[in-house]
């Protein structure tokens, strides 16, 4: 089993109207152990940008703690928040600062430019970007999360449909992955703010 | 092969541990303490290769009281999980520690609300906070006994018949005999030991009642 | 990974020997003649290494296998409770949450399926197929303890090939009920309670610690639902629909299916008012 499926997760991020939306499910795995389903795996850094961990999750909080750090020296020196684009690229320079010890998490990230135009990004573990317009995905079951968002995905979603679209996305599959689900978390972004809800998963 | 279990309530955490060390197919010592005590408040018990047991939870009580000496303050639980945390996960990219880890803790908090936590940790650096928990191959046996019978805001005295029902399974179950247990309750006012390890241990029948007389050092 | 044309351990089992290396296909029930073999020095040996289908034994093999999950069987006052559920995966990827892992042998037996789905599914239907040759030739119908001897023996023969199967056989024969477990390295064990699969040892954490021998049905049923319940929860590779059967003096009957996630929320909102009602107490005791 490869080491990145060790807790499992599921995450998805996708574009909207002026709106950009990220989730993932809630499970903490031991491999086939179910050992908690409140597990964060999406953390907020800034107004309008947060970020997806997939992986393994010892490096899932310390790529938080690490982020979180990096961010709070930026704002001090800045004076400002950052921008989604910057912040992707500081992730694939400390993803590739580690190439030959790499932390094992393949990082999402999404968030509102100045213009409130929507961003979306992932990285492999060692920090080779992708930047797309529509959507991505991480984590244990991406076959069934590419199936599902090629499917769903419109462009120019309001947020409703946005939230709409991506949990079904979500909860369908993961429902067709043993080491993900359990519930889930959705969180849209939108230029007046983030709206976060909990999803009801399967709790098998 | 070591097992742990642990259950937090309103106020207090249950915390139990197997008392065998054992290697290859010898048991070398059948009343060892893997419940160390961090602080007044708080314990961590303790599960893998009895050295590394020893040097990370020693490592780690003394780093902590160093700590709170020279910053003047006292570490929440919460704050010493996250430190033990960071220093396993340090740790996994040299020489990992082998130790699976169940911490509990209880906070004093206004209006004798005291805030009691549990939190389970591998030896990876993976933290997570639950309400119940537990380590090693007993965890296969035992989890389902918690979740089965575990309801929020249940009493100390609930809670320790959970933990009994747990080592009964264990007893029925599990190949590997864990004979004795380790049982002990935090709270906000201090650690009860409910079981101790017991005296005299396995063999030199007579040499143990003069170690009965010295307290049992973890 | 050892080479399978290399003479290895394998050569030490006996079961290997048993079987003919090739040999004329002559399709009889219950003959193992009736497979061709690769064409290999060690065909046991070969099938092991690249066939295997247990859990975690075919993740570093090229083919893989769907495989079935929890499964529990036990007797008490009222005859025999049999529950499983019905998730099969191959690898994370759920390949299916509606596998029927109780087979229905005939109208009084009753088989389980856990380990590789393939395996299960063929050598239980082999073993109806068994079961009535066994009826039509001496008027009676087959006892528990033959039936399940009929299977272990099959095993036996094919052991140390790769199958992947543990099962329990349970039914009401001239005896009274019965229930046994039989598994691919030919084990074979009369008992009271048994549990098979990667979420068994929770179901018996559950089963162990609420069993009573004098259960009414009901309480019975229950049982054998939470206990399976229990281990989807936990278990990643056990989930869906909990399947129950009820084996009595007339024979089996079907007591339930359902969804184990509908059992999960129930439960909660039980737990939850428990909790609620508690605090509220609490509230107006000082």
């Amino acid at each position: 089993m490869s080491i990145l499926e060790y807790n499992g997760a599921a995450i998805l991020a996708m574009t909207g109207k002026n709106c950009v939306g990220i989730c993932s499910d809630s499970r903490l795995g031991n491999q086939a152990q179910t050992v908690a389903t409140d597990f964060e795996k999406i953390f907020k850094m800034g107004d309008k940008l947060m970020v997806g961990l997939p992986g393994l999750a010892t490096d899932v909080i310390t790529m938080k703690e690490l982020l979180t750090f990096r961010l709070n020296l930026y704002r001090l020196r800045e004076e400002r928040e950052i921008k989604p684009e910057t912040f992707s690229a500081l992730m694939s320079h400390i993803l590739y600062q580690k190439r030959f010890g790499p932390y094992f998490v393949e990082p999402i990230v999404a968030g509102l430019k100045e213009d409130n135009t929507p961003f979306i990004s992932a990285f492999d573990l060692i920090g080779a970007p992708v930047v797309t317009d529509d959507f991505v995905v991480g984590g244990t079951c991406t076959n069934n999360l590419y199936g599902m968002c090629e499917s769903f995905y419109r462009p120019d979603m309001d947020k409703d449909e946005l939230f709409e679209t991506m949990a079904q996305c979500l909860l369908t599959s993961v429902d067709r992955d043993a080491l993900s689900g359990w519930g889930g978390v959705v969180h849209i972004i939108t230029p007046e703010g983030i709206m976060s809800k909990t999803l009801k998963g399967r709790q098998d | 092969m070591d097992t742990l279990l642990g259950i937090a309530g309103e106020g207090f955490v249950v915390l139990a541990a197997d008392a065998q060390v054992a290697r290859s197919i010898l048991l070398y010592k059948n009343n060892m303490d893997k419940i160390a005590h961090l602080a007044d408040n708080k314990a961590l018990a303790c599960a893998g290769p009895q050295s590394d047991c020893v040097s990370f939870t020693e490592y780690i009580s003394k780093n902590m009281a160093l700590y709170e000496l020279n910053n003047d303050v006292k570490l929440t639980t919460k704050a010493a999980a996250t430190f033990i945390r960071g220093e396993l996960a340090k740790a996994l990219r040299k020489g990992p520690f082998q130790t699976q880890l169940l911490m509990g803790g209880v906070d004093k908090r206004e209006a004798g609300k005291d805030e009691a936590s549990l939190f389970w940790l591998d030896y990876l650096g993976t933290l997570q906070k639950v309400p119940y928990g537990a380590h090693g191959y007993g965890a296969a046996f035992t989890l389902s006994v918690m979740d089965r019978e575990y309801v929020k805001g249940l009493s100390l005295d609930e809670a320790l018949g959970i933990i009994d029902n747990c080592i009964k399974e264990l007893h029925t179950r599990f190949l590997i005999a864990q004979k004795n247990f380790v049982i002990k309750v935090v709270t906000a006012e201090g650690i009860k030991v409910v079981r101790g390890p017991p005296t005299p241990d396995l063999g030199a029948a007579g040499a143990s009642a003069e170690a009965a007389a010295v307290p049992v050092q973890g | 990974m050892a080479s399978p044309m290399c003479v290895g351990t394998s050569i030490l089992d006996t079961g290997a020997r048993k079987a003919p290396a090739a040999g004329p296909a002559e399709a009889q029930a219950g003959v193992p003649g009736m497979f061709g073999l690769p064409n290999v020095a060690n065909p046991a040996a070969f099938c092991s290494a690249n066939l295997g289908c247990g859990y975690g034994t075919d993740h570093a093999q090229d083919i893989k296998f769907a495989k079935g999950t929890t499964t529990l069987a036990f007797k008490f006052q009222g005859g025999i409770i049999v529950s499983v559920d019905s998730r099969s995966t191959m690898g994370p990827y759920i390949a299916s949450g509606t596998v029927k892992k109780v087979i229905e042998i005939n109208p009084y037996l009753l088989g389980t399926m856990a380990g590789g789905a393939a395996d299960c599914s063929f050598w239980e239907r082999n073993l109806g197929i068994q079961c009535r040759m066994y009826e039509l030739r001496n008027k009676e119908r087959i006892s528990v303890a033959a039936a399940s001897k009929l299977l272990s023996n099959t095993m036996s023969q094919y052991r140390g090939y790769g199958l992947s199967m543990g099962t329990m056989v349970a039914g009401w024969d001239k005896t009274g009920p019965q229930l046994y477990y039989c598994d691919d390295d030919g084990t074979r064990l009369h008992g009271n309670l048994f549990s098979v699969g990667s979420g068994s040892t929770y179901a018996y954490g559950v089963l162990d610690t609420h069993y009573k021998y004098d259960m009414t049905d009901e309480e019975a049923i229950e049982l054998g639902k939470r206990a399976i319940y229990h281990a989807t929860h936990r278990d990643a590779y056990s989930g869906s629909i909990n399947n129950v059967y009820i084996v009595k003096p007339t024979g089996w009957v079907k007591v339930h299916a359902g969804d184990v996630n509908d059992m999960h929320y129930k439960l909660a909102e039980e737990k939850a008012a428990i909790a609620a009602s508690r605090a509220g107490a609490e509230e107006k005791a000082p």
